[in-house]
């Protein structure tokens, strides 16, 4: 029985991560499997060194892809990147397939991003979010303004000079509307940009709170929290600031809400129960608790949660020994279990429903929770906070 | 898990609601626990801004909340515990000092500054400095002050007192400033 546990260990790990360090408990065996499907990257023309270097990159980023010489890989992926994008090609080595043959027309270092996003797509099955796009917050403590930039950390640019708080940062769908909070009227109010335009609009000023928008899955609606009737409880509005709905009626405050994929659910934190805890309701708007479902993570301070794309996973901060850490809730086994240990606030997850974004001590930076592989993310900017991105 | 009895206080009218309520999420399995500290401990303290019942804040005044004098009771700041935003029997001395002034300037506004010490996410202190803040008000409200001159707001974790990583420091964060507005003439 423990030698199947062990084997269905092995072959559930190779099928999720690829390159790995197995640990055997009690016999001290460490067993490395490398199952990287291994691509060839040699892009030419008058751009075509920075293409292949961001192309090694994205692919080496997915934790799921060996990036290789143009000489070896399983997959070959050649193409021509000059001012006007790239043109991509992927051809599978064993079998002489041509796997795509497209052209990405993103502008500066998007093209090649759009590149590998299909590279990856075509030989993981999971969608690339080398193109997707980040949103936090940086500053000092008493001033800070909102960010944008690629989730490599290149081309990070301030899109808020307000010199007051602005926090909170939340992407639609499509990646052209970002809310957020800021205290640009000496409260905090929730405002809506216009990515495309600039065009900001103030669409949630109740007395009191107004914090913490996130979209749902379809951008029709944003949940937030506002404490307008008496404490700060979770509401759903649309983004054009009208028709409020109220979700929670607690003692407690409900913060950071969430959507589930379907758009059916809203997963948030509340202290109702004296810590913050998770809580999934409906997001409909029945306010009388017969719904709520409480998740157990073990832990008596959880917050932030954020709900994955692919629906099976929440990941959440917690408070462990003095010390916030990351958690991940398995929304099948209702179990939950840490994935750093160095560190972590604020995750979000990116498109592929595998990495977080998340931030520590001021920095950004890219988990891969099978791996358990961190890296940094340069935006060449300090005191960074609550990253989120595109999907 | 025994069932756990909670004790939330209106301190405002100095009666005492005892609730019994069942505590359902017994099984705490998975990451470990933290420090003891799990939900609803068997609270037997004073929790004036628990109420669902609590009163709303007020419509915003028509003055700037960044012109607030805080100097005037600034010997009046309210702190409190972590995670908390219970008024413990030591802060409420100052919290009649406050009533005390109010009474004798009763033209004026008082604005509660809520904050929270720098640990934990940016939205949880936010949500936490608003019921620091509320809490205080309702206090005051128990007090006899009218509800009308008592205008709030939270600042969550990012107007600190005092910088610093020090228990001392995070303990000056945890507070709710009280802000004189004076009426324009």
């Amino acid at each position: 029985m423990k030698l199947f546990s062990i084997c269905l260990r092995v072959v559930t790990l190779i099928c999720f991560a690829g390159l790995l360090q197995l640990q055997l408990h009690g016999q001290g065996v460490t067993v490395e499997v490398s199952t990287l499907p291994r691509v060839g990257v040699s892009i030419s023309g008058p751009l075509g060194g920075g293409a292949t270097e961001i192309v090694s990159n994205d692919l080496k980023r997915t934790g799921m892809i060996s990036p290789v010489g143009s000489g070896s890989g399983d997959y070959l992926a050649t193409g021509d990147a000059s001012e006007a994008g790239v043109s991509g090609r992927l051809v599978n080595r064993k079998t002489g397939e041509n796997v795509f043959n497209q052209t990405f027309s993103g502008k500066g270092r998007l093209a090649a991003h759009q590149f590998a996003d299909a590279i990856t797509q075509a030989v993981t099955g999971l969608p690339g979010f080398a193109s997707s796009k980040l949103a936090f917050v940086a500053g000092s403590v008493r001033t800070q303004e909102l960010y944008l930039a690629d989730i490599d950390g290149y081309n990070a640019r301030a899109i808020t000079h307000d010199g007051t708080i602005s926090a909170s940062p939340a992407l639609n769908h499509d990646g052209t509307q970002l809310a957020y909070t800021s205290y640009k009227s000496g409260y905090p109010d929730v405002y809506l940009i216009q990515l495309g335009s600039g065009t900001r609009t103030r669409i949630a000023f109740f007395p009191g709170i107004n914090t913490g928008p996130s979209f749902s899955p379809d951008g029709s609606r944003i949940a937030l929290t506002l404490s307008k009737d008496g404490n700060p409880e979770i509401y759903t509005m649309s983004p054009d600031g009208g028709s409020l709905t109220r979700t929670t009626r607690t003692r407690g405050a409900e913060t950071s809400p969430s959507w589930s994929p379907t758009g059916d659910r809203l997963v948030y934190s509340s202290d109702d129960r004296g810590s913050p805890q998770l809580f999934v309701s409906s997001s409909s708007g029945t306010t009388d608790g017969s719904d709520w479902d409480h998740l157990v993570t073990g832990n008596s301070y959880c917050t932030k949660p954020d709900w994955s794309p692919d629906g099976k996973s929440i990941a959440f901060t917690t408070r462990l020994g003095g010390q916030f850490q990351i958690g991940v809730y398995d929304v099948a086994s209702r179990t939950a279990h840490l994935i750093t240990s160095s560190g972590g606030e604020d995750p979000a997850w990116t498109r592929d429903s595998r990495h977080l974004v998340y931030s520590n001590n001021g920095r950004l930076h890219l988990l891969d929770t099978v791996s358990r592989q961190s890296l940094p993310i340069d935006t060449s900017v300090s005191g960074c906070g609550e990253p989120t991105v595109t999907r | 898990m025994n069932n756990k009895c909670r004790l939330p206080v209106l301190l405002a009218l100095t009666f005492v609601l005892a609730a019994c309520g069942d505590e359902k999420n017994a099984n705490y399995t998975g990451m470990g626990g933290d420090n003891g500290a799990l939900p609803n401990g068997g609270s037997d303290t004073l929790t004036p801004g628990d109420a669902s019942s609590g009163i709303p804040p007020s419509p915003r005044g028509s003055f700037n909340p960044n012109d607030a004098d805080y100097q005037t009771l600034a010997s009046d700041t309210i702190y409190f515990d972590f995670d908390k935003s219970t008024i413990s029997g030591d802060q409420r001395e100052k919290l009649q000092a406050v009533s005390d002034w109010f009474k004798a300037n009763p033209n004026d506004s008082l604005f509660l500054a809520g904050h929270a010490d720098k640990r934990g996410t940016p939205e949880y202190n936010r949500a936490l400095g608003e019921r620091r803040a509320l809490a205080v008000r309702e206090y005051l409200v128990g007090l006899g002050l009218p509800a009308a001159s008592l205008y709030t707001n939270s600042y969550g974790s990012d107007r600190p007192a005092v910088d610093g990583d020090t228990e001392e420091a995070y303990a000056k964060n945890r507070r709710v400033e009280i802000g004189v507005i004076v009426p324009k003439p």
